[in-house]
């Protein structure tokens, strides 16, 4: 059964274009990556299928019931974790997570049985009567993620759940993902950290400007972008000017800049690495390594937009 | 929807009434406000009622009786000024009240229908209300015996100097301590009607906060509308100002024991009527403001002024013409103007024009924040 179904979805806020047709199939099970750059639209699709935002046009549909007619429904099998936390930093971290889930109709011991278990789920189990102002970062995150899962929706919809945090909360909220995957749940991840991405999500979409510009697992993902390679480059150090050097190489598509590393994406049918290291030691700069990396989800953004994903 | 209402709310209240700041602000200060009025009015309590007296008609017998009356009421001094000197020290505060009695005065009560006679007082009916209700008997008496006595001089002569032996021995019972807890109670009300505004606006404030700590966006992204939403606070609102009410009139009644002159049902039922009408308020201020701090903005530029030319902090007698008819645009002084029609003994369905002005606001106000909140395109259009 499609969990999701996006048809010609479009967001307008007065001329711009926010969202634009975009349409995508979400199948019951799956962990789906939503990747883009900053701005893309991400989160205004997300406010869009979670009842937040009108679309201008296009239609949402959640477990096969359109959201404008049954929004009840809709809301019920839903689950959002927004991106800026949303969470009331004057209650205890039981009594957001009561107060939310009760939203949805929980009462009485079953209500608390929720709570306890969300809270347990995402390790705030001894910090139930702790609040939020006294939290880390991580943890006000983890606490936003139990708010959105007490009520055991079908859908989890996770807007950006690890911007600003401790690697051991990333990691952590990583595993919740596929433990509540594994619990039958179907969860759409949006990052604009590849790395997370690639790590968790069985397909991914690629957002841009608004609209989806690749679609599919990883494989096929890096699989598009064959005809490419990815030479990174370390230098002594990095003037900026390294790019109109390498521009007109044959073969060359794009140079960027990361520290004193330069990327330069180039088609992988010319043989050019000896032209590319000779202008660069033409010029003087001291090279410390060179290496040709395997296509990531970053290489595929790179190729599909020109721009780095990090932008 | 009702059932997710009342979750909303009771869990509203229960988080909102938690820190003990928010108690003291919703029903600390209201008793505090009652405390002060009783500090203040209960050190005046003992004192007389000072009276200026201009005497126009002065050589005319019943004129000179009536001050004769007027001087042996209870808890009532008098001076003898001129008119400049009463308005003088009226406004600076030495004379309590002025009884002004035209030339003519006598005349007037001899055939039998009283005229060219005053009252002027900077403090508000309470404080006159006794004394003008005694004169008025005393003045309506003679009345009376010049119209039996249909102008003929001795009948006249006779029935009033029997009148008057009998008359000046009676004492009033202390009608002046109701008048002063009128008064007591007036201003206490004045200043509840203030603490009810503001802590309708304090919740309109919670609610734009809950905006922007994103936590209204979650209620709304589950099975919760933002009407059910609206409703929730308002009966939460509702909840807090009859709380209010209530302790504030235990307080005067049971704990200070004015006598505010009018039944407690009564004073409850205007003062919840009132409650809809800063209910109404509330929704405006949302509708308005942009952010939590405009709110609050909002809130100082509108409530303490307009409560001050209303009259809840004293007695719009004092205030200049032209500010007095400004308070005819506030639904604070259609309170005010009810109690006093109230305190002075007028029925409660006597005072409907005044309730249905007050409705009249509540209705007004509720449908300004309806056309705002339409135009702004849905409260969902803030993500
Ligand atoms: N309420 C709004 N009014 C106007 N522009 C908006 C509004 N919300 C988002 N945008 C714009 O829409 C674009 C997409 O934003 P968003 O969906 O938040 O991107 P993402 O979540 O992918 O970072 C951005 O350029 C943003 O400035
Ligand atoms: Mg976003």
């Amino acid at each position: 059964m499609n969990i999701l179904d996006i048809r010609g979805l479009t967001k307008k806020f007065g001329d711009f274009v926010a969202v634009d047709n975009m349409s995508l199939t979400i199948r019951e099970g799956e962990i789906f990556g939503f990747l883009g750059a900053n701005g893309a639209g991400k989160s205004t699709t997300i406010n869009m299928i979670s009842s937040l935002l009108r679309p201008t046009s296009g239609e949402i549909r959640i477990l096969e019931k359109d959201i404008a007619k049954q929004s009840r429904f809709a809301k019920t099998n839903l689950g959002i974790v927004p991106q800026d936390l949303a969470i009331y930093e004057d209650m205890t971290a039981y009594e957001n997570v009561s107060f939310f889930a009760g939203l949805y109709g929980l009462r009485g011991d079953k209500l608390k049985e929720r709570a306890e278990e969300a809270l347990e789920f995402v390790g705030l189990s001894d910090k139930a009567k702790s609040f939020p102002k006294n939290f880390s970062g991580g943890m006000k995150r983890r606490l936003n993620i139990a708010c959105a899962i007490a009520h055991k929706p079908k859908l989890i919809i996770m807007d950006e759940p690890t911007v600003g945090i401790d690697p051991q909360s990333r990691n952590y909220i990583l595993t919740s993902v596929r433990k509540l995957n594994e619990s039958g749940c179907t969860i759409i991840y949006t990052s604009h950290y590849m790395e997370e991405v690639e790590e968790i999500c069985s397909r991914i979409a690629i957002v841009d400007h608004g609209k989806i510009i690749a679609e599919g697992t990883k494989e096929q993902l890096k699989s598009t972008i064959t005809d490419v390679k990815d030479i990174r480059i370390e230098l002594k150090s990095v003037q900026g000017t390294e790019g109109e050097l390498l521009k007109p190489v044959p073969g060359v598509r794009t140079v960027l800049q990361e520290e004193n590393v330069i990327r330069v994406h180039s088609d992988a049918a010319v043989d050019n690495l000896n032209r590319i290291l000779k202008q660069l030691m033409d010029a003087g700069k001291e090279i410390r390594s060179v290496e040709e990396q395997e296509p990531n989800l970053e290489t595929v953004f790179l190729t599909l937009t020109g721009r780095n994903l990090r932008d | 929807m009702w059932r997710d209402i009342w979750f909303l709310a009771t869990r509203t209240l229960l988080m909102t009434f938690r820190k003990r700041s928010t108690l003291i602000l919703y029903f600390g200060l209201p008793i505090a406000g009652i405390v002060a009025t009783f500090l203040l009015y209960g050190s005046v309590g003992t004192t007389e009622l000072r009276v200026g007296v201009v005497n126009e008609d002065s050589g005319q017998r019943i004129a000179e009786d009536t001050v004769g009356f007027v001087k042996n009421l209870d808890h009532v001094s008098i001076v003898h000024v001129s008119r400049n000197e009463l308005k003088e020290q009226l406004a600076a505060n030495k004379l309590d009240s002025g009884l002004i009695i035209d030339s003519g005065f006598s005349e007037s009560v001899l055939s039998g229908s009283p005229d060219h006679i005053a009252i002027e007082s900077v403090k508000g009916a309470q404080v006159t209300g006794y004394m003008k209700s005694m004169l008025r008997g005393y003045i309506d008496n003679v009345a009376a015996m010049g119209k039996i006595a249909g102008g003929d001089g001795t009948t006249f002569q006779q029935i009033y100097d029997q009148y008057r032996s009998s008359a000046f021995k009676l004492t009033s019972e202390s009608v002046n301590d109701t008048s002063l807890a009128k008064q007591m109670s007036y201003q206490s009300i004045g200043f509840l009607l203030l603490f009810m505004l503001n802590s309708a606006a304090s919740l309109a404030e919670l609610m734009l906060k809950h905006r922007e700590n994103r936590t209204y966006y979650r209620i709304l992204s589950s099975p919760i509308n933002a009407k059910t939403y609206v409703l929730a606070n308002i009966a939460v609102n509702a909840v807090v100002m009859l709380a209010q009410i209530v302790i504030a009139l235990f307080f005067m009644k049971v704990v200070f024991h004015m006598d505010p002159g009018i039944s407690v049902f009564e004073m409850f039922a205007l003062l919840a009527i009132f409650a809809v009408v800063s209910i109404s308020l509330s929704l405006v201020i949302i509708a308005f403001s942009k952010s939590s701090g405009m709110a609050g903005a909002l809130q100082n530029l509108i409530i303490v002024p307009t409560c001050l030319l209303s009259g809840c902090f004293f007695p719009l007698s004092i205030m200049p013409e032209t500010l007095r008819r400004v308070s005819d645009f506030l639904p604070q002084s259609w309170v005010l103007q009810s109690i006093e029609k109230l305190q002075e003994g007028a029925t409660f369905g006597s005072i409907g024009f005044h309730l249905s002005i007050l409705l009249a606001f509540a209705v007004v106000f509720f449908l300004i924040a309806t056309y705002k909140f339409g135009r702004n395109n849905d409260t969902r259009n803030f993500v």
